[in-house]
């Protein structure tokens, strides 16, 4: 059951680094980095159910949190600029 | 297995979010469908995780990343609309008011 939620997971990776590649806005990408952080933290959460040790949780706070300031960050610089 | 099958809802909602991404054609319409869907995508993940783990260390550690989560999400997707308005890379159409337009705004 944990392999199929990894699999999803992955497949939302693939959708996400798809975008990555393919822009063609700055801001596109941001959204896509953004994803595939959401989809980090899913697989940590996923990883820690799968083998039933916590050890890997607390690093889904710290990619949450490093996500969100990266986002704000790229997006405080693209802003006014002509993508 | 109730945790495995929100945790599997919540994977397909992250999905659903990928192929929103992939598919919508504007920057806006693209964060629109990674916020919302990833928000609740998450929050499910998170809770199925926490119903499936014992120790209350590692459940307190998620509770904390859903919290961040449902804080972050949506000042991130206002950072990112602003700063794509702002870069006027959206193609108003002729049909469309914009609102953030008026002369006293």
């Amino acid at each position: 059951m944990t392999l199929a939620i990894l699999l999803v997971l992955l497949g939302a990776a693939g959708c996400f680094a798809y975008r990555l590649g393919r822009g063609p806005s700055l801001a596109d990408r941001i959204i896509a980095v953004d994803g595939l952080l959401v989809t980090g933290v899913a697989a940590i959460a996923t990883y820690a159910m799968r083998t039933g040790n916590g050890s890997f949780v607390p690093v889904a706070v710290i990619v949450s949190l490093v996500g969100f300031v990266s986002t704000a960050i790229v997006a405080r610089y693209i802003e006014g600029r002509d993508v | 297995m109730i945790a495995e099958l929100i945790v599997l809802g919540g994977a397909i909602l992250i999905l659903l979010a990928g192929i929103g991404v992939v598919r919508f054609d504007d920057a806006l319409a693209r964060m629109h469908a990674l916020t919302k869907a990833t928000t609740l995508g998450l929050l499910l993940v998170l809770l199925g995780a926490a119903i499936d783990l014992h120790d209350p260390n590692d459940i307190t550690s998620l509770i904390l990343a859903a919290a961040l989560q449902v804080l972050t999400s949506p000042v991130s997707a206002h950072l990112i609309g602003r700063a794509t308005y702002r870069a006027r890379s959206i193609d108003a159409r002729v049909d469309v008011v914009d609102e953030l337009d008026a002369p006293n705004a």
